[in-house]
This record gives C-alpha cells, structure tokens and sequence, in this order.
C-alpha cells in the first residue's frame, strides 16, 4: 500500500469517527437544518474523497519512488518534543525561564557546539538577549502581556 | 476615490504610520533575502508585534513586509545564486549569470527598479479595481457568498502543485476543523469531546502559525545536526553602483515585457492560494517565449530579471485585491492580515472599503509608499543582508517559534492557542510528509465558518437547494468552480501523458543508441 493509500485512510477512519460522533446532535427549533447538517456533508465529502484517494492510489500501483534525500527524524522528534516541553512549562515556569530555556536547548540540539566553548557563549548569550528583548518589547511597549510561572510567579 | 487615496497618503506620511511602513519593509527585505524564510514566516513572526498598534500601522508594517519580502529574495538570488524566497527562483537565472559576469550592481537595481514598476502597475490595478469588485459582491445573498467560497476552495485545491485529488482532500481537512466547536448560527455544542476551549471552535491564526512554521522549520530540521554555511559567491568588496538612468531606460524601454509580466504577476495574484513563487516562473517562462533573443535566457539577460521581479511585486498588488474586496486571502500573507484586521474587530469583505474607506485608502497609500521606500532599503541592505543571511538557522529558528508562541498565547491571552499551534505544527509537518499542500487547508480552515453560515441562511431563507443553480450570480460561480476541478484533471492528465511520452520516447533513443 503507499503512502497516498495510507494517508487517504487515515483521514478516511478520522471523518467515520467524527460523522458518527454528529449522529447524537439535537436540532434546535429555530434552524431548519440541525447543528449536525453542516458537519454531516462536510465529513461526507471527505470521507468519499479520501477513499478515492485510497482508490487511485491503489490502481496506480505507485511504486516506492526513489529514494528519498536522508532526513534526520531523530532531529525532528527531539526538535518537536522540546517545543512541546516549552510549551508545557511555559504557564508553570514563566516566559522568561522557560524562554531562556527553550532558546539555549533547541539551537543546542539543531548544531551540536561539539565542544566548541565559544558557541556555547554565543548560544548563552543571544538566548538571554533575545528573551530580555522580547519581554520587554511586548510586556513594557507594546503591552501584551506574557504568561506568569505559576511556580515562580516571574 | 482620488481624494480618499489623497487622504490616505496624506495619512501615511505621518511619522506614526510611516515608521512601522518603513520597520516593516526592512524587515521584508531582511526575510527575504535569508534563504529558508519565506515571507510567509516573516509576517508570521511579525504578527504579535502589531498587536498592540493601532489597525493602520499593524497593517502599513504587514504591507511593508509583504512589499519588501517580495523584493528581498532577489539579494541572494543575484548574488548568491540562492533564491531568498521562492518568488524570486527565476530572478536568479539571469541575475546570478549576471552578477558573476562582474556586473552585481546592475543585477540588483534592474531587479529593484523592475520591482518598483511591476508593483506600481499592480498597485493601479489595486485601486481600480477593489471599490468595483466590492460594490459588485455586495449584491450577493447567500446563496452567490457560498458558491463563492466554494469556487475559492475549488481553484485552490485546483491550482497547487499536488494532485487535484489532495488538495481537494487537503481543502475539506481544513473545513473539518472549522465544524469541531459549537455550531456558528445558534451555538448548539458540537463536537467538543467535553473539551471547553473546543466550545469556541478553532481559531485561524494558530493553525496557519502552527502549519506554516513548523512544515517550514521542521523539514530543513531534517537536513541540520552539522554546521552549515552559506559560501559567498559575489565578493563582498564588489561595486554595486550603477547609472539609475541607465537602469531604468533598460525596463522602460521593454514596455511590452514590463506590463505582460506585471498583468500575469496580478491575475496570479488575484487566483487564490499560487502567488510569487508561481507569477515569477510563468512571468519568465512567458518573457522567453516572446522574446527576440531566447537564447540568451540563463546567461544574464536583463529580459529574464525584469519579467521575474516585475511580476512577483505585481502579484502583491493583485493578492490584496481578493482580500479587500470578497474578504478572500490569496495566500498565506494576506491571511495572516485578514487575521490582524479581525482581532482589532474589523469585519472584512465587500463592506470593507465603504465602512472602513480611512483604513482601506491608508492600505493602499501605504502600498504605494512602501515601493520607493523598498527601492531605498534594498539599495543600501543588499550588502549588509549579505551578512545577515550567515547567521545559522539553527539560532535563528528557536527565535522565530518563541514569537509564533508569543503571537498564539496573544491573541486571547490564554495557552490553549500555545498547545494548538503545537497540534497543528506536527500536522502541518505530517501533511508535508504525506503530500498534503498546506494552501487548501488552509483556506479551509478560514472560510470554513463562512460557508457553514451562509449555506444555512441560504436554506433558512428559502430550503429549495436548486437556488444555488438556477441563481445567475450563484450557478455561474459554481459552474467555474466544476469548470476549475475539470481543468484542473484536463491539466494534470495531460502533464502525465507529457511525461509518458517523453519517458518513451527516452526508451526509445536508448534502444536506438
């Protein structure tokens, strides 16, 4: 099966979950059409399409392609879990640690400093800078405001 | 409409307005000019810094932006022989030729004045043409709003790269998010799964912050993990003075090339979802084909430059036409501002221009200033981009995702906008890696409300479905919608049969052989 196939699937088995999810829907008395009408064709739609897609992938008979250029993965996950980790932390921490912190971990992890104690400074350095620069710029200029640590309370 | 332009210059000039133009524009021709980031990301990035500025700077800044990043690509295209913006891909062909032939100066301003010219002609189209389309679309009911949007979506899914087949299902994604969240006409609870923040349904800008950013970022994450640098092609010490008059005698003396290529940089435009990366490559593709001289095509002819640059800051002009007048993006950019009008509480669409006339001419003023301020700017950054673009992306990403995060959380103050731009970011990545084109989606994604809105006053109204048909407005907008998908299947069809043919014909001069 290929890659189409497999994503058509996918969104297939995402839009049966969702229409069967409208069923329950109550109309309300003012609307000829209930709340689950608009979804209802919407899913429809994208159920029938993503079948076709499993439909033309399948007669297509794709063969795997060549082989794509290496891509490093492991990067991508950890680059994806440290933002989901700075997002996390930002309410409990507070913008500006938990800022500082993702600005020295994910440029760290996307160039290694390999022992090169400059990068490190630099990398130190332009994360506090950036975070101060920004706290300041939104909180005190341009007045929004920026999450609070709930345990830090800074 | 000549004294509301007069009003709005006379507004513009003024330093509060002025500044951001001109902020906004050098920041334009910086993310422009840095390889990887796509203007798109700039105006992104830009998004929460005008959260706290009045709706015309937030919006002269956007334009500058939008302006400047047009523009900023040519930089690293001509002197680097890497395009900084896919907009500015064919620019590269001649300018790169030219600037290695000792000639980087006059590259770069034939690309700037082509620029300049290409988007003063797609400003006049701009201002022409927005107040007639406007008033057209007000007579609209319902029934011609969804067939519309429906035509929109369709052209879209039509016109991206990918089959018509994953747009179309890239297209419906996007409108399947707008139905998680309680319904938009009577606030029935749909589709919550007991999640409260879902009860509001889903913003836009989070999802297109979160898709854009992170299909950008997390795809060239996969080619990073060494140390990377970009080589200097043109010596940092090369003159880039030139005679200006020369330059410009060089363009206007094209007048045919200067206006076909502007009027395709403006119909680009004006078609949703395919903008400057798609205008510059017809625009050449169209240059060659009437020119005297094809031969001299990729060898550093000013032909090849002027029909790329003139058409890609053309196609500015013809994107903001959309917007303003149906209340359409064409792409992501004018997205990105469709949601900077909307958080200040400004509706748009066909009203826009009569209700908000002080907001809609200062756009245009500022579209207009924006272009001498541009040619200042570039003149004087090109050689110092040339050292900003060596900053590594690896320290400039991380910057670039704290300010998605920060315009996400400011948008209502609250981290569930944090935690949907993550969502989206991984599948925004995800939709990269299977193929999916993003520009559907999100269309999707932001007309999706509209349609549900207007489908259900349509049947509110009068329930007979053959309306959207026998409708003139409505059925011949959904006729071009079927006639769009048809062409489209037409086009991919024979693009196909190009390549068996070809593959064949290679088989065959191989057996030969």
């Amino acid at each position: 099966m290929g890659r189409d196939a497999i994503t058509g699937l996918v969104v297939f088995a995402a839009s049966l979950f969702l229409f069967w999810a409208t069923l329950g829907l109550e109309r309300h008395p003012l609307v000829p059409v209930g709340p689950g009408y608009y979804p209802r064709l919407v899913l429809g739609a994208t159920g029938v399409l993503a079948l076709l897609l499993v439909v033309s992938d399948v007669i297509a008979h794709r063969r795997a392609g060549a082989p794509a250029a290496r891509a490093n993965y492991t990067l991508v996950a950890v680059a994806f879990a440290i933002f989901a980790i700075y997002a996390i932390a930002l309410p409990y921490l507070g913008f500006r640690l938990a800022t500082f912190a993702f600005l020295v971990a994910m440029p760290l992890a996307l160039e290694p400093p390999r022992g090169a104690r400059r990068r490190w400074m630099v990398v130190f350095v332009v994360a506090l800078v950036v975070t101060v620069v920004t706290y300041l710029a939104f909180e005190s200029y341009l007045q929004v405001l920026l999450p609070r640590g709930r345990w830090t309370g800074f | 409409m000549y004294e509301l332009l007069g009003a709005g210059i006379a507004n513009i000039i003024q330093l509060k307005y002025l500044i951001p133009l001109t902020i906004g524009t050098l920041v334009g021709v910086i993310g422009g000019a840095l390889p990887g980031v796509t203007i798109t990301m700039t105006i992104i990035v830009a998004l929460p810094f005008t959260f706290g500025l009045d709706p015309l700077q937030g919006l002269s800044a956007m334009v500058g932006i939008y302006v400047g990043g047009s523009v900023g690509g040519l930089i690293t295209a001509t002197l680097l022989g890497i395009p900084g913006t896919p907009s500015s891909l064919a620019t590269m062909f001649d300018g790169f030729p030219m600037a290695k032939k000792g000639e980087p100066g006059r590259a770069i301003w034939l690309g700037i004045w082509a620029s300049f010219y290409g988007g003063l002609l797609g400003g006049i189209f701009l201002i022409a043409a927005t107040g007639p389309l406007a008033a057209f679309a007000l007579k609209f009911g319902p029934w011609e709003y969804f067939s519309l949007f429906v035509l929109a979506l369709s052209m879209v899914a039509g016109l991206v790269e990918a089959s018509l087949l994953k747009g179309l299902n890239a297209g419906m994604l996007g409108l399947v998010v707008t139905v998680l969240g309680n319904d938009p006409m009577m606030g029935v609870p749909r589709l919550t799964f007991g999640i409260r923040f879902l009860e509001g349904g889903v913003e836009f800008l989070p999802v297109l912050i979160g898709v854009f950013a992170f299909a950008q970022i997390m795809t060239d994450a996969e080619k990073m993990g060494g140390t990377q640098r970009i080589a200097q092609a043109v010596s940092a010490t090369a003159v880039f003075a030139v005679s200006h008059a020369k330059v410009t005698w060089e363009i206007l003396s094209r007048p045919f090339l200067l206006l076909w290529t502007s009027l395709i940089g403006v119909w680009i435009g004006v078609l949703p979802a395919i903008g400057g990366s798609a205008a510059n490559m017809m625009a050449y593709d169209q240059a060659k084909k009437f020119s005297k001289h094809p031969e001299e095509f990729g060898k550093g002819t000013p032909e090849g430059i002027i029909a790329s640059e003139a058409s890609n800051n053309a196609n500015v002009g013809g994107s903001l036409v959309t917007i303003m007048a149906f209340g359409i993006p064409g792409d992501a950019v004018t997205a990105v501002m469709l949601g900077a009008l909307t958080i200040h509480g400004i509706q748009s669409g066909p009203l826009f221009i009569s209700q908000q006339p002080t907001l809609a001419y200062g756009i245009f003023a500022a579209y207009l200033l924006a272009h001498p301020i541009m040619v200042v700017i570039t003149g004087i950054a090109a050689r110092w981009a040339l050292k900003v673009i060596t900053v590594p992306k690896s320290m400039l990403y991380p910057i670039v995702l704290v300010l998605c995060v920060v315009g996400a959380f400011a948008l209502n103050n609250t981290m569930s906008n944090v935690y949907v731009l993550l969502v989206f970011g991984v599948l925004g990545y995800a939709m990269v890696k299977v193929g999916l084109p993003l520009a559907p989606f999100i269309l999707g994604v932001i007309l999706g409300d509209q349609i549900e809105i207007n489908l259900i006053r349509s049947i509110m109204s009068d329930p007979d479905p053959w309306l959207f048909v026998t409708r003139p407005i409505s059925g011949l907008l959904l006729a071009t919608a079927v006639g769009s998908v048809v062409l489209a299947l037409w086009q991919h069809h024979r693009a196909e049969a190009k390549k068996r043919l070809r593959a064949e014909n290679a088989q065959a001069d191989a057996a030969d052989f």
